[in-house]
């Protein structure tokens, strides 16, 4: 019994830290957090008690119940698996109450304390039952995150977006010139040729009998058709004012040419 | 900030290698281990009185309180109640249904756990004693916290006892009752209206008598007390068979030495009944024990199970509450071989369960009707204990139970279906090895029969090999359609098992057990041979040769086991010497090392040494012509001790002997294979030594010490290639130094100038002994979050993969590779990286080193206990194999750069044939059509 009371009056001397988690953006219930969290105090031994550690408890708080009396400079880690707590420092008195609680910047000599989260009132009586609130920083990712496929994604490819260019031209170009021809070629200053000559017809399908391959070509450019071979190598350049004068090759450019010299 | 900005670095530097989200599973494994389930404080309960789902509870030897999830055998959550310092007892857990707490004991420590999650309600810890028991007060009291129920404790210390009522809710103490009598204290039990502390009191000559003391319940005043004279019958505590807890009617059961007849007494009166066993077999009776439900609400039935070498029964008994009588209601038949049984109950009946090699069966202990019956697969190991729960549906009862077998293995038997098996056996592993799969084997043993022989019998060989093979070929083309479709549509990653990334692991454990474990499937149990019957097997270590596997004792004795059955090939006897380690030379022959540090024979190389640590703390240098003096001796400075030593790995290829710099000069490695580093500490000042030593010539090639280590803090090192790592907890010794745990990297150089290589320059050969010259050693310390247990290194084939440092992570339960460009000593310090130096890529030095979540190999599993983290290499250079053990068992496959060498799942084969398909279908559409177009013009054009 004697050895009891002891026992229940050094509890009531050493102080108790309680560490509560508080909700925040990265965590907001913290109920969440495994089992397996803990909080430990760690120093050098030069007592028996050197690493305290502390459970997680089922209201998210992390309670030391007996600090040892003993003069001494703890760190304290929460450690959980995928949550990053901010390292503390927590100074404990001879008679084991608790002299202050610190941040604490790791890498940074052991002086450097950061903002105080609790700190003895000189002046006034010692709390036995110490609160402080842990601070989350960060969640760990622990996973790849595959590449999925999103049509946007595809968008997104500049070869992509320079494929659909060209094809927006190849396809839209044609009809783009049919509809502004007159209005683009005299603010270009080209040679209006809205009549095609009767002369230059005769003599290109005089030319188109001779080569059939290249009358089928202009035959189905005739039906509304554009030739993208043609195009892209800058046949139409100068002289597209006429579809018909607009084939590909240099039989065309050469006419191209002769019109515009007649005209 | 600092934190986020260290972490951004970090993302920015690693290369990728984390484990994708769908990987998980597939190219790891994990078995969440608890130890061998107390079979008194195993249960089923259901931590929610909304909800009907119940859950496994158990405690194990090793002082695990688990939670496991009957449908698939899987821990939901464990803690471990072992406390460090604390005098060691066995563990008990108690629960009751519908409450959402456990109480767990162990040692000087009681702590009460929501059963749901796991998380701690209250804990206590009684210096005066261990604790013995513990029960769950069933009542609630009116005006108690609603859900929660009193805990009565019964502490065991130096001949006194104390009985402790505990609130629910905090833990704190409501009432005590000390008994200072010298009694042995032994159980608690409750009644609705009084507790009962029972005691053994010593007899005068020999045995014990039951003393049974009544207290109040809310008082913990002692109404009244009695003595039991069975001093004849109970020579030891263990003799009494039952003391029952929590029933209507609590009973204390103790068989006489002869086995004839059980005594009976209801607690609370004073009257012993005698039952006479009566045994119709031809047996001795080997074992009883007594079953009966824990409820207090249940009926007041019990059962006698009698166990004989090759038999069993069992009587069922009702007590009647009036008159306190015992009578016998049934008899379960006599049965040939093995047989457990279970209780459980709903509401008031009660339900037992009795398995057997052949069947299930289910009885109502009110009648002796099978309520129901299953067949069951019959296992090899023994059952000694079940635990079951039954739910019955109108007329139709189902079952399932989960049975505890002497080889440490867990089973749960659902309607005589085998649902999930848990080896919790595995916990004590303390020595693993990597073997070849046996076709494998062949082919290399095929190969190097092919390069003894001359050329054309090398050939005829081959061709004779390969003809051979053609039998195979039928089948293989018959498979060929399935595993093209297979791996097309299957969203499998492509079976790599040809590459050596699923060899199978055979793990000795310290229950004289050997597993194999099938890495390719989820670590699943090939088999499993108890090799040796004792609980403290000395594994040194296990060397593999094709077809069979030899395990090294301490007692210098070994037993061969073959790879593929794990039958017992042969055993060696043991020496009279105790040994530290066993080596295995490449001759198949091995050398002992003794504890001094002496060797147990000679080793037939005469250019070969070995490095040993002796018990005194001194490291010795042997060399092949005399195994019987050491060369040299290695004495620690005054006050420091060794503690480890360690080498460069067996297999550890070097890819390139030099660094490249950012302005194309190089910096040589100082590639030393005889190298060993020493660590030494001194536990008064709190110092640690780290030394590096030439293992041929012992001399001294570089050594730092380190001020404000804690040596009772892990302190773990590793060396490979020409760098070495080593971590502690550092406290603060001057104004500028940081509390906390460090990682400190080296590595070693030929010369501190590029293009240099110092006095070897074109030394052809180098003598360890005249002048070796030191290296230049580049280091830099770094804070890191928490402690290293143990490092090791990746290895793969060819070493041109960039190496990772695999750190367990003790606090954190986790095994964490991180990766070595973040570890490089020559980032530099104090400014950013100049081009030259991004180039190579080096970044800024950063004091604190967080591990960025992507470098955890075991991502968000809770990998606990782990001892020892192996790695092994594969065909694939990108890929190595990590296996870890000691606590839980834990594999994956690492790739430190990426599989570069793999097409991942990302790679889809299913996209990759529809889009040649498409383009096929594409051509036979377009190309008639386009013909006639062709054909349509040129009928036009003329």
């Amino acid at each position: 019994m004697a050895l009891f009371v002891a026992l229940l009056l050094c509890q009531l001397a050493a102080a108790s830290l309680t560490i509560t988690i508080p909700t925040s953006n990265l965590l907001p219930n913290p109920q969440v957090l495994p089992a397996s969290t803990h909080a430990t105090l760690t120093t050098i031994p030069s007592g028996n008690d050197h690493r305290l550690t502390a459970s997680l408890s089922h209201g998210s708080t992390l309670v030391f119940q007996h600090i040892p009396a003993h003069q001494e400079s703890y760190l304290l880690d929460i450690r959980s698996s995928e949550y990053v707590f901010a390292p503390y420092r927590v100074d404990v008195a001879a008679d084991g109450s608790i002299l202050g609680v610190w941040e604490t910047f790791r890498g940074n000599p052991w002086d450097n304390r950061g903002s105080e989260k609790y700190v003895v009132d000189v002046a006034g009586k010692k709390q036995s039952d110490i609160v402080v609130e842990a601070k989350l920083v960060g969640r760990r990712g622990f996973f790849e995150e595959r590449a999925k496929f999103s049509p946007m994604s595809l968008f997104k490819n500049p070869m992509i977006l320079m494929a659909i260019a060209a094809l927006g031209f190849t396809l839209g170009m044609p009809k783009l010139m049919e509809n502004s021809m007159t209005p683009y070629s005299l603010k270009y200053g080209t040679i209006l040729t809205d009549v095609v000559d009767p002369e230059l017809r005769a003599e290109f399908e005089q030319h188109s009998r001779s080569s059939p391959l290249t009358g089928a070509t202009s035959n189905a450019m005739a039906g509304g058709n554009f030739d993208l071979a043609g195009w892209m190598a800058g046949a139409s350049s100068g002289s597209t004012a006429n579809t018909d004068a607009a084939q590909g090759g240099a039989t065309g450019r050469d006419t191209g040419a002769s019109a515009r010299r007649r005209g | 900030m600092r934190l986020q900005a260290a972490l951004f670095v970090a993302a920015c530097v690693s290369p990728a290698a984390a484990i994708y989200r769908d990987e998980v599973n597939h190219i790891d494994f994990h078995h969440a281990l608890l130890g061998a389930p107390s079979p008194d404080s195993t249960f089923f309960l259901k931590p929610s009185s909304a909800s009907n789902a119940s859950l496994l509870y158990t405690i194990s030897d090793k002082s695990i309180l688990g939670a496991v999830n009957p449908r698939d055998g899987a821990v939901l959550w464990r803690q471990n109640l072992s406390r460090a310092g604390s005098p060691a007892g066995a563990g008990i857990l108690r629960g009751s249904d519908g409450n959402n707490a456990v109480v767990g004991a162990a040692g000087q420590y009681i702590s009460s756990w929501t059963a749901q999650d796991g998380k701690l309600i209250w804990e206590n810890q009684f210096l005066d004693g261990v604790v013995a028991d513990l029960e769950l007060l069933e009542l609630e009291e009116a005006g108690a916290t609603s859900g929660t129920r009193d805990t009565l404790a019964l502490i065991s210390g130096e001949g006194t006892g104390a009985v402790r009522r505990l609130d629910g809710a905090s833990g704190e103490i409501k009432w005590e009752h000390k008994d200072e009598s010298g009694d042995v204290a032994f159980q608690v039990s409750s009644s609705p209206t009084e507790v009962f502390y029972i005691s053994l009191q010593s007899a005068l000559l020999k045995g014990y008598k039951i003393k049974v003391t009544a207290l109040d319940l809310v008082t913990g005043r002692q109404t009244r007390q009695y003595t039991l004279n069975s001093e004849n019958d109970i020579p030891t505590p263990e003799s009494v068979l039952f003391v029952g807890a929590n029933v209507a009617s609590p009973l204390i059961a103790w068989a006489d030495k002869t086995h004839k007849t059980i005594k009976v007494n209801v607690i609370g009166t004073k009257q012993v009944q005698t039952i006479n066993i009566e045994n119709t077999s031809d047996h001795e009776i080997r074992q009883i024990t007594i079953h009966a439900p824990h409820k207090l609400n249940s009926l007041p039935h019990f059962l006698v199970h009698y166990v004989t070498d090759n038999g069993a029964w069992a009587d069922v008994y009702h007590v009647d509450l009036k008159s306190s009588a015992v009578s016998k209601a049934y008899q379960l038949p006599y049965i040939q071989g093995q047989s457990v049984v279970a209780t459980s109950s709903i509401d008031a009946n009660v339900y037992f369960t009795r398995i057997t090699d052949s069947e299930a069966v289910i009885v109502s202990s009110a009648s002796h009707g099978i309520l129901g019956r299953w067949n069951v697969e019959t296992s090899s190991e023994a059952a000694f204990s079940a635990i079951s729960e039954v739910i019955a549906k109108g007329k139709n009862v189902a079952v399932r139970a989960a049975v505890l077998r002497e080889a440490g293995a867990w089973e749960l038997i659902r309607n005589g279906q085998t649902e999930w098996t848990r080896h919790e056996a595995l916990i004590d592993a303390v020595a693993a090895t990597w073997v070849e799969a046996e076709v494998q084997e062949n082919l290399v043993h095929e190969l190097e029969v092919e390069g003894h022989e001359s050329m054309v019998g090398a050939y005829l060989h081959r061709v004779k090999r390969h003809a051979r093979d053609l039998q195979y070929l039928p089948e293989w083309l018959k498979e060929l359609p399935q595993r093209i479709l297979s791996s097309i549509l299957t969203d499998e990653v492509t079976n790599l098992d040809s590459f050596g990334v699923s060899k199978p692991v055979i793990v000795a454990t310290k229950s004289g057990r050997v597993y194999a474990l099938n890495t390719g499937k989820q670590g699943s149990v090939m088999w499993n041979t108890q090799v040796e019957k004792t609980s403290e097997w000395d594994v040194k270590s296990i060397v593999t040769r094709p077809g069979e596997v030899t395990v090294y004792i301490g007692d210098g004795s070994s037993v061969t086991v073959n790879v593929s059955t794990g039958e017992v090939i042969s055993r060696s006897v043991p020496t009279d010497v105790k040994l530290q380690a066993i080596l295995s030379l490449e001759n198949q022959e091995t050398i002992g090392i003794k504890e001094d540090g002496s060797l147990t024979g000679a080793f037939a190389d005469a250019a070969a040494f070995l490095v040993t640590t002796s018990a005194d703390g001194h490291v010795l240098g042997w060399s092949g012509r005399d195994s019987k003096s050491p060369v040299w001796e290695f004495v620690p400075p005054s006050g420091q001790k060794v503690i480890s030593a360690t080498s460069r790995p067996a297999h550890d290829p070097v890819a390139s002997i030099g660094k490249v710099l950012g302005n194309r000069s190089v910096l040589y490695k100082y590639l030393n294979l005889n190298l060993a580093l020493v660590t030494a500490v001194n536990e008064k000042d709190h110092t640690a030594g780290f030394y590096l030593l030439d293992g041929v010539s012992g001399n001294v090639l570089y050594a730092a010490n380190q001020a404000g280590v804690d040596p009772s803090q892990p302190i773990a090192s590793v060396m490979t290639e020409n760098w070495f790592a080593y971590s502690f907890f550092g406290d603060v010794v001057d104004e500028s130094s940081a509390k906390g745990y460090q990682l400190v990297v080296s590595e070693l150089y030929e010369s501190s100038a590029p293009n240099d290589r110092g006095p070897l320059d074109a030394a052809g050969n180098y003598s360890a002994v005249d002048s070796l010259p030191l290296p230049h050693v580049i280091s830099q310390a770094f804070v890191i979050p928490e402690p290293i247990s143990q490092m090791a290194v990746t290895q793969t084939r060819q070493g041109i993969t960039t190496r990772q440092l695999l750190c367990a992570l003790p606090e954190s339960n986790s095994i964490v590779g991180i990766p070595r460009p973040v570890l490089d000593p020559r980032r530099p310090v104090d400014r950013d990286a100049t081009t030259a130096e991004a180039e190579e890529g080096l970044f800024r030095y950063a004091p604190f080193l967080e591990f960025d979540g992507k470098w955890y190999l075991t991502h968000s599993r809770d990998v606990s206990g782990i001892k020892t983290v192996l790695s092994e290499p594969t065909l694939l250079e990108s890929t190595s194999l990590i296996f870890a053990f000691g606590g839980d068992i834990f594999g994956t496959r690492a790739t430190p750069s990426q599989a570069f060498d793999v097409l991942g799942k990302s790679f889809s084969k299913l996209q990759l044939v529809l889009t040649v398909v498409a383009c096929a279908v594409g051509v036979t559409f377009l190309a008639p059509m386009a013909r006639k177009k062709q054909v349509n013009l040129l009928w036009k054009a003329n």
